[in-house]
């Protein structure tokens, strides 16, 4: 997870299963960009808190609210979640990123945060970066044209 | 089990995996061979316990190249994944081979070059495999292959999310294919999980 202030920009490369998920707080112009690879923390001795989205979003919500950001005031975009793979015949291979952005999805819902844009699913990797003075987020994929979130 | 984290593995452990690694790709190499008419050598195997950052800098760095990639699954007496990574340059030697075309980049394929080259992902996968079989006396079933085309960093979380839940770190074991004395930068990796990895150390006499 990565936060800044002002100016600046925030990357996350080669967002394949994983989700990428920006918190943008206009007036203060504050940003963060988690990237998260798995739903839940099943081992809670794991000390890696932000490789999954429940304890990773924990975590940035906390820091972010910490530097001042308010929650009617936050934008949320979220991106990733592709299924790289897909093996006929066996359904459930490969849909980690699914459930990943399921999981995102519903700790936002119920943490009270919207989601003002989303680009997940399909079978390609993304590019995730967010401009911290605009609040512009990026999408780059390779073999299709760039995406403003 | 004696190895709870691909960490845990001693040398002697790595030697031996290194062994069957050596065995599956001489036969990749081979069938290779057979398919282009051409003589294919292969680098010395290495074995690797690495995490994703390493795992991406050590195979050539940037996460946003778009690589070709075949993946097959392993089930059985093996649980795990195998996975064929490739570059352009490797891609259009065996088109060009085959077929007599070759392609200016990976999104100029068409479904003929999927399918080709998905195929050719998996008839060197499954050489490797039966070899290592043979040699552990174990039985796997290996699923229908699938192939994409994407960023090198999103292809190499697969394994990783994947396995997430058991382990940060992964063993690759890869070997470089020289078809005519020109090495192309490929990988071909064998990733079994914890439970099995421990079943071909033990079954080889390793404890």
């Amino acid at each position: 997870m990565k936060l800044t202030r002002g100016q600046g920009e925030i990357i996350t490369y080669a967002l394949g299963s994983c989700i990428g998920i920006v918190f943008y707080d206009p007036v203060l112009k504050l940003g963060a960009l988690l990237h998260i690879m798995l739903p839940v923390r099943q081992n809670k001795d794991d000390p890696n808190l932000l490789k999954y989205a429940d304890t990773g979003l924990a975590e940035t919500i906390r820091k972010m609210t910490a530097f001042g950001m308010l929650k009617s005031r936050a934008i949320v975009k979220i991106a990733g979640g592709a299924k790289m793979f897909s093996i006929s015949g066996n359904a459930s291979f490969g849909n980690i990123g699914e459930r990943n952005a399921e999981t995102v999805r519903e700790i936002l819902k119920r943490e009270g945060f919207r989601i003002a844009a989303e680009d997940c699913g399909s079978n390609y990797a993304r590019t995730m970066s967010l401009d911290v003075a605009t609040g512009d987020v990026v999408i780059k994929t390779s073999g299709r044209p760039e995406k403003h979130l | 089990m004696r190895i709870r984290d691909y960490g845990e593995m001693n040398l002697q452990d790595l030697d031996v995996m290194r062994e069957i690694g050596s065995i599956g790709t001489g036969h990749a190499a081979t069938s290779l061979s057979n398919m282009l008419q051409k003589e294919v050598r292969i680098t010395f195997p290495q074995i690797k316990i690495l995490g994703y950052d390493e795992a991406v800098d050590s195979i050539g760095g940037d996460v946003e190249e778009v690589v070709g990639a075949t993946l097959v699954k392993m089930d059985g007496e093996i649980n795990g994944l195998m996975l064929f990574l490739f570059n352009l340059e490797f891609a259009n030697t065996i088109f060009e081979k085959m077929m007599g075309v070759s392609y200016p980049s990976f999104e100029a394929f068409d479904d003929m070059a999927h399918s080709a080259i998905t195929e050719i992902g998996n008839i060197i996968i499954c050489s490797y495999v039966n070899a290592f079989t043979e040699l552990v006396d174990l039985n796997i079933s290996l699923s229908v292959p699938s192939s994409a085309v994407s960023m090198l960093g999103a292809i190499l979380t697969v394994p990783i999310a994947e396995y997430g839940y058991e382990t940060d770190k992964l063993m690759y074991c890869t070997a470089d294919f020289v078809i005519e004395g020109k090495t192309y930068n490929d990988w071909l990796l064998m990733l079994p999980d914890i439970a099995s990895l421990n079943n071909i150390l033990k079954k080889l006499g390793v404890e």
